[in-house]
């Protein structure tokens, strides 16, 4: 997305005042709705139920005037594991970003270049979402069922409708939402006193009486450790001069525009209990600077693609409480009852939450 | 092992798989407006979505989404007396129960079949000539898939289309139709799943000429009694006869289609009418 230095100008000197363009403070979420197959009467009107009923799990994150839409979808299916990790489950993660179309995508370049572009911001996504979500997503050794012949593997697939910013950290909290919303039937391994002669003797194939499968709906348990599953909180660094050097300073929940604002952003991982998963920065595409700076006659405006070594701890100290904000978000989001939320004084997005929604 | 299963009893008692009479389709559900559409010069940088709508039927669920009319991006693809449409069928990976496979929209056949397929059922009914050298873009997604997805697409597409505002001559509604021999009688349902899909398809494919299992997806503009799309692939027997017997249960499937369809347009309409009047319920968003 191009965007004008005047532009970059407001939005920077905005955030630096504390008063983001859509009224927000620098550390303030936007108000994600979450729609899961337990709960698919969330307060917008345009929530559709969204469970997708061929799917072992769902979930839909959803903001307000429908800037950011995705639907995540959990499949189960029985797998034999991988010979050099036999007491572990597998996890695998797909994304889907092609009806979001462009995003930043240069559109004066020709099809095949728009695709391989798409491509490769798809699989950046996925590489990201495997590395900071997917090792603390679950508990992998409880998705055994018999060590060595038979694991659950739960296919995560993310579908990004449309996405207005920080796709990284609404594809986890979907994929979050997603594994807590699964329900895996429990399955149980039938022991055979000729299992000890190893499976050699079984011919390989699998007989289809060495698993139980309990029917019953109700007993079906989420997958154990989903409610660990950690989030991702991107800031994005901005950096403007204030009082004769340049200041650096993030904001978080970055809509597109403040996005391409930024001198870079740091991706960090944060689980419930407000444990630092991983941290992955991604240098900024910044802006033209020279021309901003040459235009307002000011050095250090959105300056390098680099920050100072320093800053990358207080910005981490900071995504862990902006992570525990969001956490809290989420949860009185799904309790509808809960009043949480007001009673912080200062409320999220006072300014969206506020939005009115015409039916 | 002389238990009865379900499927006993279901057909013991002249029901279907599903528990479905023979001539009841599947429940349908349309939502016009899934996704808000977004104006192609908004600040936003996604691609401009001029209308969407999410149809399910029974276990199949299609999101449509809509974009256009506009500016046609190559020229080679411009037409001097009417407009463009583009026509693209996606899976999502979670679609189909089973299989895993991602097909791309570009090279799988089956999606390029249907994908034009759904364009020569939608160039009949909107008016193309009206909009010379643009293009409208038609995108289906198959969020679920239980059997009849072409039909699901066809009924989101034409929803989409008329909720992005694009002049139409009538609706066109899908639905489709099929006919087996189970223990000697003959049966005709209509809306297949899945299942029944396969049981209708997969007879005749062993080279069983004189079967008479067919299925048969019917798209229709049920005001005007014109059939747009019938694909029938099996060899029947019966000849016409039984071919038409088929076509009729399967329009009269698109009728019972186009009344939930016309339901949920004038909903809609009703509610950008008050919209527009003043009067909308506002819903604060807490």
């Amino acid at each position: 997305m191009a965007i004008s230095p005047t532009e970059a100008h407001y939005i920077i000197e905005s955030s630096l005042h504390d008063f983001r363009i859509d009224g927000r403070s620098r550390l303030e979420h936007r108000p994600y709705s979450i729609s899961t197959k337990s709960n698919n009467s969330t307060s917008s009107s345009t929530a559709v139920s969204s469970s997708l009923i061929l799917s072992n799990g769902s979930s839909r994150i959803h903001l307000p005037g429908s800037t950011t839409d995705i639907l995540c979808s959990v499949k189960a299916d029985l797998v034999r594991p991988s010979p050099n990790k036999p007491n572990e489950g597998v996890v695998e993660v797909s994304v889907d970003s092609s009806l979001a179309g462009g995003l930043d995508i240069v559109k004066n370049s020709n099809a095949g270049a728009q695709k391989r572009q798409l491509r490769e911001r798809e699989s950046t996504i996925t590489s990201l979402l495997q590395r900071l979500v997917v090792p603390h997503a679950v508990n992998y050794k409880a998705l055994v069922i018999s060590p060595g012949k038979y694991v659950w593997r739960l296919c995560v697939d993310i579908v990004v409708l449309r996405c207005d910013g920080c796709v990284l950290d609404a594809c986890a909290m979907a994929m979050r939402e997603g594994l807590r919303s699964t329900l895996l039937p429990r399955v149980s391994a039938v022991v055979r006193s000729d299992d000890k002669d190893g499976f050699a003797s079984q011919g390989g194939g699998s007989s289809n009486n060495d698993l139980i499968v309990e029917g019953d709906i109700r007993k079906a348990l989420p997958p154990s450790g989903a409610e660990e599953c950690p989030l991702v909180v991107t800031l994005s660094i901005l950096s403007a001069p204030q009082e004769e050097r340049i200041r650096h300073f993030c904001i978080v929940d970055a809509r597109t525009e403040e996005e391409v604002c930024a001198s870079s952003r740091v991706c960090v991982s944060v689980d419930p209990n407000g444990m630092v998963c991983g941290v992955h920065t991604l240098g900024g595409g910044g802006i033209v600077d020279e021309a901003m700076n040459e235009e307002f006659g000011v050095e250090g405006f959105g300056i390098s693609s680099s920050m100072p070594m320093n800053m990358l701890s207080e910005v981490v100290n900071t995504a862990g409480g902006a992570a525990k904000n969001l956490y809290q978000l989420l949860d009185s989001e799904k309790f509808a009852g809960d009043s949480k939320a007001e009673d912080d004084g200062s409320g999220y997005g006072y300014l969206l939450q506020n939005q009115l929604i015409i039916q | 092992m002389a238990s009865l299963r379900r499927t006993d009893i279901l057909s013991l008692i002249h029901l279907r798989s599903d528990g479905r009479r023979p001539n009841e389709i599947r429940h349908m559900t349309c939502h016009l407006g899934a996704l808000p559409s977004t104006n192609c010069g908004s600040a936003l940088p996604t691609s401009g979505c001029s209308g969407s709508a999410l149809v399910s039927m029974g276990l199949t669920q299609v999101l449509c989404v809509v974009k256009g009319p506009c500016d046609v991006g190559r020229r080679s693809e411009e037409l001097p007396d009417r407009a463009t449409l583009e026509v693209i069928v996606r899976t999502t990976p979670f679609s189909p129960p089973g299989d895993r496979r991602v097909a791309n929209p570009t090279t799988d056949r089956r999606l390029i079949e249907q994908s034009h397929l759904l364009q020569t059922a939608l160039s009949a009914s909107i008016l193309l000539h009206l909009y010379p050298k643009s293009k409208i873009t038609v995108t289906v997604m198959v969020l679920a898939d239980d059997g009849g997805r072409l039909e699901a697409a066809i009924n989101a597409a034409t929803l989409a289309l008329m909720d992005a505002g694009i002049p139409l001559k009538d609706m066109v509604c899908a639905c489709s139709a099929g006919r087996w021999s189970a223990g000697g009688v003959d049966e005709i349902v209509v809306d297949l799943n899945r299942r029944e899909i396969q049981a209708a398809t997969g007879m005749s494919g062993g080279g069983g000429g004189t079967s008479d299992t067919i299925y048969l997806p019917v798209a229709t503009m049920p005001q005007r009694g014109n059939v747009v799309l019938a694909q029938c692939e099996s060899r029947l027997s019966g000849g016409a006869e039984a071919f038409g017997e088929v076509l009729d249960v399967a329009m009269k499937g698109c009728q019972m289609v186009m009344e939930i369809m016309a339901a949920a347009v004038r909903e809609r309409g009703a509610g950008v009418w008050k919209a527009k009047e003043g009067k909308a319920d506002v819903m604060l968003v807490e």
